[in-house]
């Protein structure tokens, strides 16, 4: 477990091309590779999986989430 | 004693610290970083929500959490499971 300084941009350099899950304030999580994102926190997972109160409910081979409705991951 | 939220928070970096959401979620987890926005990087993750079943997830790996929907932060790691009345 590495205690070192990170700051958010850092982290989210360090985690492309890794599996994440994107947690909404709706409930819903994103599973998938994050393929890219930007400052505002606009995100592209490819290989996607949808997930509503813990079911898979979609799977979309490449997703984009805006910015404003990122919670978490 | 002057000290600025921003201030407050740094000392944190390194502890456990207890966010509560605006959606009646909590977090607690070890702070490694923030930004201006508050959007923290956090590790060794336990997510309680604050439902009658009062699920629990936990997550090794490191998150990002949004700063948006960050209601309040303790230090510690004391959730509490109905509601929240600390400082």
């Amino acid at each position: 477990m590495s205690l070192r300084k990170q700051t958010p941009s850092d982290f989210l350099k360090q985690i492309i091309g890794r599996p994440v899950v994107v947690k909404l304030n709706s409930g819903v999580d994103y599973r998938g590779v994050l393929a890219c994102l930007d400052g505002y926190m606009n995100i592209a997972i490819e290989q996607t999986e949808e997930y509503v109160n813990g079911q898979l409910k979609n799977k979309y081979g490449d997703a984009f989430l805006r910015g404003n409705n990122e919670c978490s991951d | 004693l002057d000290a600025t939220p921003a201030e407050l928070v740094d000392k944190c970096i390194g502890s456990r610290i207890h966010i509560v959401m605006k959606t009646d979620k909590e977090i607690v987890g070890t702070l490694l970083g923030f930004d201006d926005f508050v959007n923290m990087v956090l590790e060794d993750v336990t997510e309680f929500e604050i439902t009658p079943e009062g699920r629990r997830i936990t997550k090794l790996d490191q998150i990002l959490l949004n700063g948006n929907n960050i209601t309040m932060r303790n230090p510690g790691q004391k959730p509490h499971e109905y509601g929240s009345t600390s400082l």
